[in-house]
Formats: C-alpha cells, structure tokens, sequence
C-alpha cells in the first residue's frame, strides 16, 4: 500500500508528489510526452527566412495546425504540430458536451501548464475572502515554489494586487511597443489611477537568468511551436526531476476512473490505455490532482451521480486590440516573446470586482490564424497584418470567475460532462479602458473588442469548493472531500472564488499546503 | 479519386494565382490536396459546385469569399483559401508576402488605405457575383 496515490501531474499533481517525496508515493497519470523535434532551434522570424520550408515543424505532416480550420477551435498554441500532444485524446477519455462552453483537458504530464502563459498572482486577503483559509496560510508555499521555479518581474504599482515576491529574477524585455505604454502610462500615472488603472510588468514563471540547473530565456517567439522550453516552468519539469531522483513512482498510461475507501485506505480504479484493462492501486490516502474537470469526473463517478449539477468558475475573458499610430510600417521586433508583456489591474466604472488584464504582442501565431478575422477582403486583411501588426498589442481582460447558479457541470450517464456557462460583457469596462489608452496615444474601439467563448481562458475551478464547514461535494479547508476520510482535492476544483488571475501559481502552492498537512497525518 | 485530385489542383493554382504572383511550388499542391481531403472529406453538393463554378469560370474568390463572409454564408471557400495560406505561410520565398520587411510610415498608411478601398471594390463585386450564380 502506498502512504498517498496522487491522480494527475499538472500544477497540483507535480506540488503534491513535492510535498510528498521521499514517502512511498506513486502518480498516477496518463502522461503523454512531447514528440521528438527536429532541430527547432533558433528565432521563429529567422528560421523562417533561412528555411525554405517549416511546414513539419508549424503545420506537421498530420496537419495538426490545421486544427481549428476543420475543428471546434483550440487555443492556438494547443494545435501546433509539437505541442498538440497537449490535448491528445482528451475528447475521447473526457467526453464533454455544451452549447456555450469550449472546455479544453489535457493528459500531458504536467497537464495545461505545458502551454500557460506562465503569469504568476498570488492571491491577496481580498481574493480568499470567500476561502476558509487566508494569506498567512498560503504564503510560505508561494515563497517555496517561487525559489523552487524561478519567477522573473518586478515588484511595482501591482505588488499590492499580485502579492509581494521576495525573490524575483530581473524582468523581462519589453518590446519597443510595451515600452512605450509603460512610459506615457507613467507619465498620465495620476489620471489613470483616478479611472481605477494601474499598471506594471508581469511576474512570470520565465527564467531571465539560469535558475535550478535551466537556463535563461531566449526571446526566439516559439513557445507556440516548441515544447518544454528549459526557461518557462512546467510541472513535467518537477515530476521528471523528482522521478529521476527515486523520490516518487510515476506510472503513466492510466485514466483513473473512481476509488472506494475502505479500511485504512483508499483502492484506486484506473483503466490501462494499453490493455484495456482495469486495474487497482491502494493507498492510505488518495489525492485527486487531476484537474477541475477530470477530478469532478472522478468524484461524481465514484457515487455514480448523474443528476447533481456542481457549480463551475471560469474567467470570461475580452479581447482589445491597441493601436499606435506612429509605429505602423516600423519593422517587427522579431526578438520577442508570445508571453505576456504589461500587466494592468481595473478596478473603475463597471468591474464586478477587480478585473485583471495582459497586454501581448503580435508576433506568437502565424499571420493566416488570425487574417480571416478582420472585415476585408484577404488580400487587404493581408496588408493591414504586415503592416499593423508592429503597431499592434493585444489586451486581454480577464473578469472574475461568476458564481451565478445557472453555471453548472454534470456527468451523464454515458460519461460525458454536460456544461453550462453563461455571460456577457456589458463592455463598460472594455469602453473606459479603450478611452483611457486613447488618452496616451493608443486607439482602439468597442466594437473591434473580442470575446472568446467561455471555457477558452482554460481557468476551471470551483467545481468541489473548500468551505468551513463543508457539505455534500465540498471540501474542507485541508481539502479532504466532505464525507471521505483520506481523499483530498489539490487541484482548481477546490477553490472558493476565482478572482481575475491566472489561478496556476495558486493551485500549486495550495496543493503544496494540503499535501505537506497529508505528510504530517503520515508521520 | 484522380478526378478528386484534379479537381483540387485546379483550385489550389486559381486560388494562388489571385493572391502571388509566382509559380505555385509542387509540395504545396500535393499539401493542399491532402490537406482538402483530411478537412474536407465530404463536401456538400452546393458548396461543391460553389468552388467547381469559380474555378471553371476563374471567377475572383477574393471578392466571392468576403462577400459570403460578410453575409455569414458558406465558410467553405474562406477555409479553402485559409489552408492555402497556412501552406504557403510556412516557406520561406512567402515571408515578404507576410512580414514587412521595408520599414516605413507613409508607404505603409497608403496600402493600407489603398486596401481598404480595394475591399469596398471587392465587396461590391462579390455580392454581385453571389447574387449572379446564387451562391449562398
């Protein structure tokens, strides 16, 4: 019998089996790796210059990117041919069904954190208001997995939102266009305050000096295309490291179906994808790290409940692109990066709450993902990318995660996730931001703000939230599920609330804190 | 399947010659047609004859396919034309077609405002001709 069987390797997966190492742990996931590459190394721009032709390495003789021409669209950086492993099968080992909600899984090792944008937020007092936990509960984890992975930034005007870092590795670069909003927000600083703005530089889990054995980051815009850089954190990195050390036991090609608990443990069903076959696993404690999503799955497939509908959180998100006149036609900065560049907080005139947003370059996907949006002909879409696009960023507002009750997520009888998520911008918002930048030279207008469906932010939570005092399909506030003995939730299905923030850098160090209170139990 | 293949080689060389003016190189054709056959494995029998007309007639897919964009109709000719692009995006005697390589302000505001006129033209034009052969 194993001290804990954790189900999942993604961001609460990987800080568990941290937590854990060194007990007789076993990780249980279906684990799909990275395929091979061939030499992708270099600057996206100057390889498409010097090669004269890169259709395996962003088209794939599969035609993964392709996807979204033929399929329900996906992230843009989950459908090139070396990340699509990513989302291999997720849609047939998690069947999921909604008329609103374009929910993504993944059953990589280290789960959708292959493909995050690597922004790091703790989350404040006001954040966990509605958690039975608070700062002082979560704060030495943050400090442990910040030194643990690295995180490069600064702690400026957003410290008071994103939570102090004691240990920041020097920002990054910013494009000449980044850098210019920061110097003219600087300059009307007082004025944007007044409207409820501030802003600043991203805290990201991207290494700008060599951290932990993995070097710096080497702004050659791939990270659409080539996985596992060694600079941008990913849990694999952890589980690998702690594999290789014999700290835990990983075994991969098992989907966990349900478990049981029985007399000091908890046994573990999982189906081998390479026999069929399924097979159990005992552990005196079971951690469901799967993600929201798959440990929802695990949990109301365990009590075979096909009626309750659990709540669901997600952040609706908007899409505002900028434009600075001044620099349409100037050359693209082809040393730059798809990660995100300024990182703003509002908090004015028509936010539910505080709304968080991320200003981005243009110089990520490739032209023809993008050039069938825009209302001309493709030829004039053509010209208006080659020559706009070094005058272009891109904000992207993320709304708190709406607790409304028609919000919902159901398994069906057949094993299929029925969800429900509904929303709609009142663009107020959108429309203050927007007169706010053309204040410091950067045009936009409502009308060319766009909202991907929700489900695409791929921030699930809140399915099993942790509760003071928790009931049916709660958790309580060391993330034991309400009437089990030793199974815990680690992952986003136990958050209370899902404020404007990437939740990634939460979820590990809660996972963190629930795992070291299981080590304790053990010891 | 020859006349499948046919078919789809015709299209790529019509859509390509509207938008480059260079000779389409042999790998993207094979790339198109097996791309066509993996997202389209079956068309149907309106928007079939939608591309076969144009193609036949060399009739301006630009115009066509913002027209039927605009007007919410038919995505087919615009994934079409999408995964031509996609092919050619990824080689690099395409580059200059995509990332300016020529920095400067007032020659860019001119093509960009000559676009847009040329879209008005294009649109125009295409809902001609989407009322002229019901192309819907």
């Amino acid at each position: 019998m194993y001290d804990a069987v954790i189900v999942g390797s993604g961001p609460a997966g990987a800080f568990s089996a941290y937590a854990l190492q060194g007990r007789n742990v076993l990780v249980l996931d279906v684990g799909y790796r990275p395929p091979k590459i061939h030499d992708l190394e270099g600057n996206l721009y100057a390889l498409r210059q010097q090669r004269e032709d890169l259709f395996e390495e962003l088209i794939g003789s599969g035609f993964e990117g392709l996807h979204n021409v033929h399929k329900r669209n996906i992230s843009l950086k989950l459908k090139s041919p070396y990340m699509s492993y990513i989302v291999r099968d997720w849609a047939k080992l998690m069947p999921v069904e909604s008329r609103n909600f374009e929910a993504v899984a993944s059953f990589a090792l280290g789960g959708l954190a292959n493909a995050w944008g690597a922004g790091v937020f703790r989350f404040t007092a006001k954040d966990l208001e509605s958690f039975p936990i608070d700062v002082a509960d979560l704060e030495p984890f943050y400090d442990e997995i910040s030194n643990h992975m690295g995180i490069s930034g600064a702690n400026d005007d957003l410290a008071p939102y994103f939570g102090a870092e004691p240990h920041l590795l020097p920002p990054m670069r910013l494009t000449k266009l980044a850098s210019d909003i920061l110097d003219r927000f600087r300059m009307r600083k007082a004025g944007f305050e007044r409207q409820g703005i501030t802003m600043g530089r991203p805290r990201l889990a991207v290494l700008t000096e060599p951290h932990n054995g993995r070097a710096a980051y080497q702004y050659d815009n791939l990270e659409f295309y080539r996985p596992y850089d060694p600079a941008i954190y990913n849990p694999a990195f952890t589980v690998d490291e702690l594999v290789a050390r014999n700290r835990v036991t990983l075994r991969t090609g098992y989907l966990v179906r349900e478990y049981r608990e029985q007399d000091g443990g908890v046994e573990v069903t999982a189906r081998n994808l390479s026999s069929g076959s399924y097979e159990k696993f005992l552990g005196k404690n079971l951690i469901l790290a799967a993600g929201t999503l798959g440990t929802s799955k695990i949990v109301l497939e365990t009590n075979r409940d096909y009626e309750s509908r659990l709540p669901i959180l997600d952040n609706p998100m908007a899409c505002i692109p900028l434009f600075r006149l001044s620099r349409i036609g100037a050359a693209l900065e082809i040393h730059d990066s798809a990660l995100g560049q300024l990182n703003l907080i509002y908090q004015g005139a028509g936010s539910p709450g505080l709304l968080q947003g991320t200003i981005y370059g243009t110089t990520g996907p490739l032209r023809s993902d993008v050039l069938f949006q825009f209302p001309l002909s493709i030829w004039a879409n053509l010209t208006w990318a080659r020559y706009l696009s070094p005058a272009m960023a891109l904000l992207m507002l993320f709304y708190p995660g709406s607790s409304d009750s028609s919000n919902y997520i159901r398994l069906k009888p057949d094993g299929t996730l029925d969800i429900n998520y509904e929303w709609k911008s009142n663009q107020v918002a959108e429309r203050r931001l927007i007169r706010a930048f053309r204040r410091i030279g950067y045009l936009s207008a409502a009308a060319l703000c766009q909202y991907p469906a929700m489900g695409s932010s791929l921030h699930y939570a809140g399915t099993l939230p942790m509760k003071a005092s928790a009931g049916r399909y709660q958790t309580g506030a060391d993330g034991r599920l309400y009437g089990t003995k030793a199974v815990y939730v680690s992952d986003g299905a136990c958050f209370s609330e899902l404020p404007a923030k990437n939740l990634t850098f939460t979820i590990m160090a809660n996972a963190l804190r629930i795992a070291r209170k299981v080590r304790a139990s053990l010891e | 399947m020859a006349d499948d293949r046919t078919a789809l080689e015709s299209e790529a060389r019509h859509f390509h010659a509207l938008f480059f003016r260079r000779p389409l190189p042999g790998p993207v054709v094979e790339r198109y047609v097996a791309a066509n056959r993996l997202c389209f494995p079956v068309l149907d029998r309106k928007a079939r004859e939608m591309v076969e007309t144009i193609v036949a007639r060399r009739l301006d897919a630009e115009a066509i396919e913002l027209a039927l964009r605009l007007r919410k109709g038919s995505r087919v000719l615009t994934r079409k034309i999408q995964i031509l692009f996609y092919l050619v995006e990824v080689r690099s005697e395409y580059y200059a077609c995509f990332i300016n390589q020529v920095p400067g302000w007032w020659r860019a505001v001119l093509r960009l405002f000559g676009a847009v006129v040329r879209s008005g033209w294009k649109c125009a034009k295409g809902l001609y001709l989407v009322w002229r052969y019901d192309f819907v």
